[in-house]
């Protein structure tokens, strides 16, 4: 995912500061991982650098002064362009679950129960989201990534439970190779 | 021969039901062809014989004709029994053949499959019941005319034809459109209403007319064609009067009751009242005739019996058998109704199983669920029935003043009554089935 | 998890317990030895493979049927041992059931449907009205009291059911496959208005599902295999 692309929709709403970008982002983006504050300064120079992006002016309220940075047309287009573009649906498999699966099956260790520890850790974890989401005050922003994430957790959970049907099978695949 | 094949594969591989259909027409296809052979056997004897049995009531041509008459009327309660046993499993029969459809066969070739079972199964019936007939005439008649022959063969192989017709018109609805099972279009009532007031009227009509220009010698012709149409309207106005009281009754009673299982009737009676018509129709035709027979062998009886006359007792015999052999038609009619009755009541249960097992399930007892069951016959009949006492009494009497004696009362008003007892009772034989549909091994979902 | 606090106690007491059941339909083994507790308040999801034995466990938990061998302690009654109508009687007063469909009568509109346990009980049509209102409301389908269920959304129909089951105030609610027929808009809601009035009102709760995201609703969740149920790994945990 790219943080340039985010900082860019976040400042196409209005011009904003560092700081005021971290926290809107966190907000809008809930159970995303938190953005470093450095992170963001670091993306905001580039953008800049790249003429995405540029310096407003700068704010003190009573405070330590702060750079404020507003989107340029350049970095319209470019937010557009990236909005509309699709994102490649799963160009490569990286799945540790599966590596794990098969390493265990090479080292001979218990496949199985890893398998079935998984899946109550993720089960822990999509409980978890489902309290979350039914909580009375959980707003429509909450609700629509936690359903994102128990979506891709359910997912797993399937190729799990199928892999767990079959691993007799596949360890004798993986034994013979 | 394709869709034979393939008919007998359905039949083959369906479920417990499809056959209770199947056994089911074939015993009305039997008792159809039985008394059609029975009309054609007495029809086709000539002027005045002497027959030794029944105190001679088949001697002369008059009498012979009215037995005719009364065989031929026994068919209307076997085709409201035919109609009840087509029912069984027809949701499933229906599917069945959209699937075929969907599958890419013709709608010419699923009609045909459907044709051939319904056909087959009436041939069974109606082969049967010649073979049995003619073992049965043959010691009685020596050498019966080539045209009783004839009429045997086209009463034999018209049953089976006519319910092949009858079961694809029926199907018309399933065959114009694959998908007709998932959303299943009202008929327009209006059509067919044309129909069934239409036709009989027109047959009345006529007979009217014969007598008009030919005079009483048309009255042979006349008199079966009155009979018919009078019964056909009769049939209809029953139908209606039956599915009018039971909307009424289950809307009354719907809003207002307190008891839950009237309520699960009442509710049910309000959704579908033609369901609960067209069973009780022929229950209400059976009464009507009931009530105005007993009531005219009553005073047909006082009359004999009366200080008028004196008669021989052959006479006697002769009277009294007669009036017994219509009073054993009118039983036999009942006792057909009443099975059409109960077969209409088991396939209604079965139809709903899954859902009377979760109703079970979630701890509606199992009697309310059986009161249920026998109040959506109780509650639209008595009405109906009582009209039906009314209408039979008015022929009767009528009868009565014509012939200036006095009124018998007690036994035809005692006959709704135990008309309507049996009706329960016939309901109430699908109740050990209630048992068997609240299994919870019908709430699994496969 | 931040589930709506319950009481510690509450959490251990079972209120209903099945020990060693079996159950044998024809010739396939439903259930060999399957034993579970459901405790006081609690949402417990039993989840496994289609033909697992899911749907006999909750029937045999439920008084629906009788296990061929084991015990169900209900309410220190012994639920394999009642009489028929007691049985009935306790599933129509302290159990409520939904299921996939089916436990709403075709022919009674949404207020009436949801309003038979109650005439069963025998309260007055008007009261029974009242109440069931009130809960159709509760549930969000106030405006369709004079729908049939026909007439209604599948997601409509089965939060009707959920009215249906818990109008009572039964102690514990048997969910076989609630959403099962739902796309999963409609589920969410179903399971959202389940899961809240349960917690409000305290009532125990076992559902029977297929899919992990139901599951996801319970506090707890074991697994039935082959007719033998597991515990969840991450409750055993706790347990040590």
């Amino acid at each position: 995912m790219s943080t340039r692309h985010i900082l860019l929709g976040l400042l196409a709403g209005g011009p904003s500061h560092g700081y005021d970008l971290k926290r809107r982002h966190d907000e809008r983006f809930p159970q995303a991982r938190p953005l470093a504050y450095g992170q963001v300064y670091t993306t905001l120079q580039r953008l800049v650098r790249d003429g995405l992006a540029e310096v407003d002016g700068t704010d003190s309220d009573g405070g330590p002064e702060r750079t404020r940075y507003r989107s340029t047309d350049k970095g319209a287009k470019e937010l557009a362009a990236w909005t509309g573009e699709i994102t490649a649906p799963a160009p490569f498999v990286t799945n540790e679950i599966f590596a794990k699966v098969v390493c265990a099956i090479l080292a001979s260790t218990d496949a199985a129960g890893y398998l079935s520890a998984q899946r109550a850790a993720h089960m822990a974890r999509m409980r978890e989201l489902t309290a979350l989401k039914t909580a009375p005050d959980a707003d429509l922003a909450t609700v629509l990534s936690a359903d994102y994430a128990l979506n891709h957790l359910d997912a797993d959970l399937r190729w799990m439970t199928t892999t767990a049907a079959r691993l007799t099978t596949l360890t004798a695949e993986v034994d013979a190779a | 021969m394709g869709d034979l094949r393939l008919a007998w594969l359905l039949t083959q591989g369906s479920d417990r039901r499809e056959w209770w259909r199947v056994t089911l027409t074939a015993v009305g296809a039997a008792l159809a062809t039985g008394f059609g052979l029975a009309a054609v056997a007495i029809a086709s004897v000539r002027g005045n014989v002497d027959f030794p049995y029944l105190n001679g009531l088949l001697d002369e041509p008059g009498v012979r004709s009215g037995v005719v008459v009364a065989l031929l009327l026994l068919l209307v309660p076997v085709l409201g029994f035919l109609g009840q046993c087509a029912r069984i499993g027809a949701v499933h029969r229906d599917r069945r053949l959209a699937s075929l459809r969907l599958v890419g066969a013709t709608a010419k070739q699923v009609r045909r499959i459907a044709a051939l079972e319904a056909g087959l199964a009436c041939l069974v019936g109606s082969a049967v019941a010649a073979v049995f007939s003619v073992l049965l005439l043959l010691p009685l008649w020596e050498r019966p005319p080539l045209l009783l022959w004839g009429g045997f063969a086209l009463v034999t192989s018209a049953v089976p034809v006519l319910a092949a017709l009858v079961s694809v018109i029926a199907l018309r609805r399933v065959v114009a459109s694959p998908l007709g099972w998932v959303r299943r279009v009202r008929p327009e009532r209006g059509g067919s209403a044309v129909l069934t007031l239409g036709v009989p009227a027109l047959l009345v009509g006529l007979a009217v007319v014969l007598v008009l220009v030919w005079g009483v010698q048309a009255s042979a012709g006349a008199f079966p064609l009155a009979v018919l149409g009078a019964v056909v309207l009769t049939a209809a106005g029953s139908v209606a009067v039956a599915g009018a009281t039971a909307r009424i009754t289950g809307r009354r009673l719907a809003a207002r009751t307190e008891n839950p299982a009237v309520l699960i009737a009442a509710e049910r009676l309000r959704t579908d009242p033609w369901a609960a018509a067209r069973t009780h129709a022929a229950v209400l035709l059976v009464a009507i005739v009931g009530v105005s027979f007993l009531g005219v062998r009553q005073m047909l009886l006082d009359d004999l019996n009366g200080p008028g006359y004196s008669r021989s007792p052959e006479d006697m015999a002769f009277y009294t058998t007669g009036i017994n052999l219509a009073g054993a038609a009118v039983l036999v009619a009942l006792a057909i109704t009443l099975s059409g009755l109960a077969v209409g009541a088991a396939e209604s249960l079965a139809t709903r199983r899954r859902g009377l097992a979760a109703q079970a399930a979630a701890g509606v007892p199992r009697a309310v669920l059986g009161r249920a069951l026998l109040l959506e016959t109780a509650l639209p009949l008595a009405p109906a029935m009582l009209l039906a006492g009314i209408g039979g009494t008015a022929v009767y009497v009528a009868y009565g003043l014509v012939v200036e004696v006095s009124l018998p009362l007690l036994l035809p008003l005692l006959f709704p009554a135990a008309v309507y007892v049996s009706c329960l009772l016939a309901a109430a034989t699908s109740l050990p089935l209630l048992r068997r549909a609240v299994r919870p091994s019908e709430l699994r979902y496969t | 998890m931040s589930s709506p606090p319950m009481g510690s106690t509450q959490q251990t007491v079972p209120i209903l317990a099945a020990r060693g059941l079996a159950k044998t339909h024809g010739r396939t083994r439903a259930l060999r030895d399957a034993s579970v507790e459901l405790r006081a308040g609690e949402i417990l999801a039993v989840t496994g493979a289609s033909g697992s034995g899911k749907s006999t466990l909750l029937h045999c938990l439920a008084g629906i049927v009788r296990p061929d061998e084991g015990s169900v302690v209900y309410a220190e009654q012994r639920l394999d041992q009642l009489p028929e109508e007691r049985l009935s009687e306790l599933r129509r007063t302290e159990f409520g059931v939904v299921f996939q469909f089916g436990q709403l009568i075709p022919e009674l509109t949404a207020l009436d449907n949801v309003a038979l346990p109650m005439l069963l009980a025998g309260t007055a049509r008007k009261d029974a009205h009242e109440r069931a209102g009130e809960w159709l409301e509760r549930f969000g389908v106030r405006g369709q009291e004079t729908l049939r269920p026909g007439e209604m959304s599948g997601g409509q129909s089965q939060r009707v059911s959920l009215a249906r089951a818990l109008v009572t105030g039964p102690k514990v609610v048997f969910a076989d496959e609630p959403t099962g027929a739902l796309d999963s808009l409609a589920s969410e809601q179903v399971m959202t208005a389940l899961v809240h009035t349960a917690r409000e009102a305290g009532t125990a709760v076992l559902l029977i599902t297929h899919d992990a995201q139901v599951a996801a609703y319970a506090d707890r969740e074991v697994w039935l295999r082959d007719g033998v149920v597991s515990q969840d790994a991450a409750d055993l945990e706790v347990a040590q």
